[in-house]
């Protein structure tokens, strides 16, 4: 009987119009992100190696070390492949950053910056697919699952036989899942053999696992409206009185909750702003750079060529004092801007994570925030990439100093020394793990199963008692 | 056979739809039940579905009671709605052939559905048709026919004569005099006065849940049901039920 009830629901859905009209729409609309997705992972692979290439170009360039060290060398982030699927923060957040011997290194030129209109609609990846249209889809397949069969009468002609409620729950739990599935799942095969035949995309072991993962999300977050929309239809006695609760706990998961989360955190939380840092940062830079220069004064009072001394032995041991003085200053610099970043971002941290944790209770955030993470996009590894190249600074200022002091030319008349970038230390950025990532997703996993869990125990017991006249 | 013994139902807002119903529907017998809209004609088919439960009495399928044994009941128990609707994307076979199979009748062919189909009068052509461009008197018809199929004792129709038009009524009440020739027991809730008179072997008044006439068909002979009908449900007490206890 179980299987009658599961075949029926498939073949009542398949056969409907608003089965082939989602069918056509997510088949247009997930071939179009995935499709879309690429063609901006492969402008932005082509982007990067330009901007790298550019780079170490204008490096070689630079007439001396002075000039090298105060133009900085340019870090750039190398795209996601899975950014593809889910863009994340990454067209809203900087994509390279200066590192030179003054200032603090920070992201900058993101795509919002070069676009600003993109920022007004956001990106039309996956997620944002899934995220929006088809958990739509899944609140219209099942808003009137068991409200609709009792305005229709046959959920009393079913129950005037001998068929227990609790199987028939469960019927229509499978068959109206599988149906849902079905327009999904043949776009999401389709978009991953594009992903496979597509010249120069290649994915990792690590990066299908990761894919999976997505997909996995992307079920669980379906399953949640699929298994609400029962749990409401099964409470109410009116399709349309169904459909509007639907509708309103939609529009709450989906943008209230996750904006209102933000503004409480902001509110709860608040960080001083990146120009107060700066200024504060500058101020820091300008102080530094008087007491030394006060301190080079004194050095050069205290300590002139001594009778006997060669002006080449002079300038050797100024060189060495400068080179010494200098990294001093840079150290003293970076431990102050370091020590004002971590107060910073452990404000910024915590008023994040408590926007994130508050969102949290809307799957939609819970799924934006997983999918993120698994595809590499998210806060999170923008923040450890920025934590990368802050460390990466002191290693680049202190080799760029010892360049610049090793070739000073105090005479003035000598040609500056050629630069030469081959013992220059590279920024090197390990991505997060797949089980770190995974680790990062547990919460969002465990929300969506308890969501289903819940929903779907309410419509059982709700069926059970459920008036069908 | 189906008995109701003192049913009662009063919902939770205090409205007392059936009280103390008491009645025997025999095999081989149509029975038609008339009221006004709220009588309680309609609790009383619920009741005999256990589609709600008795505040007081109980309702016997063959015996069994509905609300200790529901699934069981079911077995004997055919229903037929006012507005039989059933799924629009369907055809006529694929409507029967799942009702069929939650009946528990198994390995039934499409022969047998085509014969089911064809002994309500439904034409051939509208066999393979989505049910939803049928019209009412067809839907009806398909809803018997999900009835004849299932071959269950007992029939239970509520008010399914209304709308239909004056052929497919007729057809309708010949299928009817079947059953009730086959042996089964139907109950049939309605307002149509002139179909039921054609057909009831008793007919029943309710009123605010009340039986309050019961007439054999030889008790209505030479008698004008609507004069009797309009007396009854304006001027008989509800204290006053003339119907043997």
């Amino acid at each position: 009987m179980l299987k009658d009830i599961i075949k029926k629901e498939i073949l009542e859905t398949i056969t409907s119009a608003k089965f082939v009209f989602t069918f056509l729409l997510c088949a247009i609309l997930i071939l179009l992100s995935v499709y879309t997705g690429i063609i901006n992972y492969r402008v932005d692979q082509k982007e990067y190696s330009a901007a790298v290439a550019l780079n170490k170009k204008n490096l070689e360039s630079q007439p001396s070390y002075q000039a090298l060290a105060n133009l900085g060398t340019k870090i750039n982030r190398s795209p996601q492949v899975l950014g593809s699927i889910s863009t994340g923060v990454d067209e809203a957040v900087g994509r390279v950053a200066t590192v030179n011997v003054a200032f603090d290194p920070s992201l900058v030129d993101s795509k919002y910056e070069s676009n600003p209109v993109f920022s007004i609609f956001g990106a039309l990846d996956l997620t944002f697919i899934v995220k929006i249209v088809l958990s739509l889809f899944a609140i219209l397949f099942t808003y009137d699952a068991i409200v609709g069969e009792k305005e229709k009468g046959t959920l009393k002609l079913t129950l005037s036989n001998r068929v227990p409620r609790d199987r028939l729950i469960l019927g229509k739990v499978i068959g109206g899942f599988v149906s849902l599935l079905i327009p999904l799942i043949i776009p999401l095969v389709l978009s991953l053999l594009v992903l496979l035949v597509y010249p120069n995309i290649s994915l990792s072991g690590q990066d299908w696992g990761r894919l999976l993962l997505m997909f996995l999300i992307f079920f669980l977050y379906l399953s949640v409206f699929f298994t609400l929309g029962l749990f409401v239809s099964a409470r109410t006695n009116k399709s349309s009185t169904s459909f509007l609760i639907l509708l309103f706990i939609w529009v709450t998961f989906v943008t209230i909750i996750p904006k209102l989360s933000v503004l409480t955190a902001s509110r709860i939380k608040p960080i001083p702003s990146v120009h107060e840092i700066t200024a504060k940062k500058d101020a820091f830079l300008q102080q530094i750079q008087v007491e030394y220069q006060k301190i080079a004064i004194n050095y050069m009072k205290e300590n002139p060529m001594k009778k006997g001394e060669s002006a080449k032995d002079f300038q050797d041991r100024f060189k060495k004092w400068l080179e010494d003085i200098q990294q001093e200053a840079t150290a003293k610099i970076d431990a102050n801007n370091a020590a004002l970043e971590r107060d910073y971002g452990a404000k910024k941290r915590s008023q994040v994570g408590l926007a994130i944790n508050l969102s949290r209770i809307s799957p939609a955030s819970a799924l934006t925030f997983s999918t993120m993470s698994l595809a590499r996009t998210g806060l999170d590894e923008h923040e450890r990439f920025l934590a990368s190249i802050r460390t990466y600074k002191p290693i680049f200022t202190k080799w760029a100093n010892a360049k610049m002091m090793r070739t000073l030319d105090f005479s003035g008349t000598g040609q500056p020394a050629k630069v030469v970038l081959d013992d220059m230390p590279q920024h090197k950025f390990e991505p997060e793990t797949l089980s770190k990532s995974l680790a990062r997703t547990i919460p969002d996993f465990g929300l969506m199963l308890f969501l289903i869990i819940v929903f779907f125990a309410g419509a059982y017991v709700s069926f059970l008692k459920y008036d069908a006249r | 056979m189906l008995e109701t013994i003192n049913l009662t139902k009063r919902y939770e807002d205090g409205q007392l739809a059936v009280d103390h119903l008491n009645l025997k529907v025999e095999p081989g017998e149509i029975f038609c039940m008339f009221g006004a809209n709220g009588a309680g004609k309609t609790t009383t088919i619920n009741l005999l579905l256990n589609f709600i439960p008795p505040t007081e009495g109980t309702a016997l399928v063959e015996g069994i009671d509905v609300t200790k044994e529901p699934l069981r009941s079911k077995d004997f128990i055919s229903f037929v709605s006012e507005n039989v609707t059933l799924y629009g994307n369907f055809t006529a076979f694929q409507n029967l052939d799942y009702f069929t199979k939650l009946a528990g009748k198994r390995g039934m062919t499409k022969a047998d559905y085509a014969k089911a189909l064809k002994s309500v009068g439904l034409q051939e052509e509208a066999f393979n048709i989505r049910t939803k461009n049928y019209s009412k008197g067809m839907r009806q018809k398909l809803g018997l026919a999900i009835a004849v199929i299932k071959d269950a004792p007992n029939i239970l129709l509520d008010e399914p004569t209304s709308g239909l038009d004056p052929k497919s009524g007729q057809e309708f009440l010949k299928l009817l005099i079947q059953m009730r020739d086959q042996g089964k027991s139907v109950f049939m809730s309605t307002h149509d006065i002139f179909r039921a008179k054609l057909i009831a072997d008793r007919v029943g008044f309710m009123k605010k849940g009340r039986l309050v006439m019961l007439k054999t068909r030889q008790e209505l002979a030479g008698e004008d049901l609507t004069e009797l009908y309009i007396q009854y449900m304006e001027e008989r007490s509800e204290s006053e039920p003339e119907y043997p206890k």
